[in-house]
């Protein structure tokens, strides 16, 4: 047994901090964060010439083939802005989706150009109800003329507004296995009748996408008819780790200013950090924050190794999500009245870790979904 | 016992007075976005709103007459409060708050017990009658929760005082007329017998204030920062005497910490949003009769009753002169965890639409994404939840021989 990062690891780990210090300051997050927005073209340009943006993608297809462990020991410092932007849904989520459900012309034309940046991918699951997994998305897609016509309102989508290309799961089938109903289509955001919204409220960059009778044809079908949530699910167990890589790093940030706030910050003539009540929180916190980092790290080795890890991958996102959002309440409970400043590095982890928390199934649903695979 | 709150009964014509002010004198459209702050447009016809409501008695009902209040009920004061909820104004201290007002609703108690009767003419009267507005400056950088250490520095010179520093988290959108604050009147003193309470009016020169940008601001809260510099304040102004401010404190925090109460506890959030649990369908059925969904929702239901209760009881305690002593503490305490606790649960029944704020998506128009920030960010006010748990210890006498009383109470 050993639980360390590789030499290697320790390396990227160090170049990916660099990176996140000085190309994305604490201000720019802040600024992204009032503003609702993702990214800046020189910051996606550079995440892209450290090949950041196709890790997870086969050399073959242009991408860097690293294991998921690489993969998160980067998201770990992009967690730590947080940074915001489709880092994870373009070149993680999206990518690891076409890989698992696309055809070889359809791996070839799209993960390339995902893996250099010039094409932005997203995933459009959600439909406007509280639930996730194959029963909840109901908008149907209908079959016309040899194409497919889609319409509706999709909310919900991350990163909507940066991305230029939409992997969207519409309902196709009436099997009585929901997961045999769903089928992924690619859409551009220039076909039309497609159109895009931001959101605004207590979260990180997210969008509406309408689809007004948009007209796709057979070959925008991302793999085959009806099979397209089986290869999401493949996409999202492997996926999901990273993610939960970028709630770790994220705790850990929100853990370290916390601690150095209660070493400085005064009150009744002492630090705050002396008062036994203000320790509680932190201690809470560091106990999210490592239930966090190692259900994730012991994800991410079974996935590398090739061990089944769907039940650890619930388990992470579960403990993960849980832990980012607890981290931010308890980090407030130490800084009070500060901690609401909107220039005050806690908000944009408070609206992150809100977002994250419903991103791809919120803690509840994971928690049922791991027991499921327990067969408990 | 008797929990039945008949406070109408009898006032039937007096409930229709209030019900035909406020119809003709609240404008019909409904804001844009109700977690945005308002428009100076309306800040202003509030603002004459509360004029109205003050020159009948109405802002301040059941403060004396000869000072602008209504001289009436506690049962006057809660048909009001009833009324003016329907167009979602604040009744909270007894008063009606139209706008940001947060320096009356604990000065006025403080100025009833402590100001001399000319102060009393010359402050209390234009506060009672709506035809000023005034903000409470408390917290400093360096002074929220240890409100003791408060270092704005005030000095005497000859019939003023000289007033630098800085306040923050404080006030509310637009201006304010005066400002109720707490200074230092003598650095070398003992801790709580250095400071004094003052009435600052808001346009001497000196005084700069720049808005705050909070996650907690929303239509009726925003907050600012304060500075003064070199301010000069007569010092009739001072309401008690010099160094003894903490007496006049303790009147002051007994207010802010919930000592009060209040008999309309139930949020406007929890209540649409189980509005929508019943008319939303998912899967064919309300999204309240989803068998998780459900238990969610009763837990938010049964710490809403507790929260509702815990007012209601300090409510009745404070108006009923009942001796009041860590309930104030408590019942605060009690509330901000559970809107806490409450904005995750929210966020579990709803989904994503309980932290968007775009009505075409949540259910209202906002007040929903304004319950989960406040969750984050109204555990501090006047103090935090931790200085709450403090003072429940102490007046409970946890580990002491001697409790700890509550502030005197109007």
């Amino acid at each position: 047994m050993d639980l360390s990062l590789t030499d290697s690891q320790q390396m990227l780990k160090a170049s990916a901090a660099d990176f996140v210090k000085n190309e994305i300051p604490q201000r720019a997050i802040t600024e992204f964060s009032k503003k609702g927005i993702g990214i800046t073209p020189e910051m996606w340009a550079g995440a892209a010439s450290l090949g950041w943006l196709g890790m997870l993608i086969p050399r073959e297809y242009g991408g860097g083939g690293a294991s998921f462990s690489d993969a998160a020991v980067v998201f770990e410092e992009l967690g730590r802005g947080p940074v915001p932007g489709p880092f994870f849904s373009s070149g993680v989520l999206s990518a690891l989706t076409i890989l698992e459900g696309g055809s070889e012309t359809q791996k070839r034309e799209l993960l390339p150009d995902i893996a250099r940046g010039s094409r932005i991918a997203t995933l459009v699951i959600n439909d406007p109800n509280p639930f996730f997994g194959p029963e909840a998305v109901e908008t149907e897609a209908v079959e016309s003329g040899g194409d497919y016509v889609l319409n509706g309102m999709r909310p919900f989508v991350h990163d909507a507004m940066d991305a230029d290309t939409f992997i969207c799961a519409f309902k196709t089938g009436s099997s009585r296995y929901p997961e045999q109903n769903i089928t992924l289509f690619l859409v551009t955001k220039d076909t039309p009748g497609v159109s895009v919204r931001g959101l605004r409220g207590f979260v990180g960059p997210i969008g509406e996408v309408a689809f007004d009778s948009v007209r796709v044809p057979k070959s925008a079908v991302l793999g085959a008819p009806n099979g397209g949530w089986p290869a999401l699910d493949r996409a999202m167990l492997k996926a999901i780790p990273v993610l939960c890589s970028y709630q770790v790093g994220a705790c850990q940030q929100v853990f370290e200013f916390t601690s150095e706030y209660t070493r400085t910050r005064v009150v009744f003539a002492q630090p705050i950090g002396r008062f036994q009540r203000v320790q509680d929180h932190v201690i809470d916190l560091s106990i999210h924050m490592d239930g966090a980092r190692w259900t994730t790290n012991e994800a991410l080795w079974k996935l590398d190794s090739g061990r089944d890890a769907r039940a650890s991958v619930h388990l992470a996102k579960a403990v993960a999500s849980e832990g980012y959002y607890q981290a931010c309440n308890s980090s407030f409970e130490v800084h009070a009245g500060i901690g609401t400043d909107r220039n005050h590095p806690l908000v944009p982890h408070g609206m992150m870790s809100r977002m994250l928390y419903q991103y791809l199934g919120n803690p509840r649903y994971h928690k049922l979904q791991m027991v499921d695979a327990e067969d408990l | 016992m008797d929990f039945e709150m008949d406070f109408a009964k009898g006032l039937e014509g007096f409930q229709e007075e209030v019900r035909q002010f406020l119809e003709k004198n609240i404008p019909k459209e409904p804001r844009a976005v109700a977690s945005e702050p308002y428009t100076r447009e309306e800040w202003l016809w509030r603002r004459a709103l509360a004029e109205g409501l003050g020159e009948r008695g109405w802002l301040f009902p059941t403060y004396p007459k000869e000072y602008g209040g209504g001289g009436l009920t506690v049962n006057h004061a809660y048909v009001i409060a009833e009324e003016v909820a329907k167009y979602g104004l604040m009744f909270a201290r007894m008063c009606v708050s139209t706008v940001h007002n947060s320096g009356a609703t604990v000065s006025a108690p403080c100025l009833l017990l402590w100001a001399t009767e000319e102060q009393k003419r010359e402050i209390l009267v234009p506060m009672l009658t709506g035809k000023t507005v005034t903000w409470q400056l408390l917290t400093e950088p360096q002074s929220g929760s240890d409100i003791a250490s408060t270092a704005t520095r005030a000095v005497r010179d000859g019939d003023e005082y000289v007033i630098n520093g800085q306040k923050t988290f404080v006030g509310g959108p637009y201006e304010a007329d005066n400002f109720w604050a707490l200074v230092n009147t003598d650095p070398s003193a003992p801790r709580h017998r250095n400071l004094s309470y003052i009435m600052i009016p808001a346009n001497l020169p000196g005084i700069s204030v720049y808005p705050l940008d909070l996650v907690t601001a929303d239509e009726t809260r925003q907050n600012n920062s304060v500075f003064f510099d070199n301010v000069r304040v007569p010092a009739f102004y001072r309401i008690g005497g010099e160094n003894e401010g903490w007496k006049v404190a303790a009147t002051h925090l007994e207010y802010e910490h919930g000592g009060a109460g209040t008999p309309v506890a139930e949020s406007e959030a929890l209540q649409q949003l189980f509005a929508y649990c019943k008319t939303t369908q998912f899967r064919g059925k309300p999204l309240s009769k989803d068998p998780e969904m459900r238990d969610i929702l009763a837990d938010i239901r049964v710490e809403g009753q507790v929260n509702r209760l815990l007012q209601l009881r300090n409510f009745w305690k404070a108006y009923s002169k009942e001796g009041m002593s860590y309930e104030g503490s408590q019942a605060l305490y009690y509330r901000r965890m559970s809107t806490l606790r409450n904005a995750q649960r929210v966020q579990e029944v709803l989904g994503y639409p309980a932290v968007i704020s775009d009505s075409s998506w949540t259910p209202g128009d906002g007040e929903i994404e304004l319950f989960v920030r406040h969750g984050f960010g109204g555990l501090h006010g006047g103090g935090t939840h931790d200085v709450d748990r403090v003072i429940v210890a102490r007046r409970m006498g946890l580990g002491r021989t001697v409790q700890e009383e509550a502030g005197e109470m109007v």
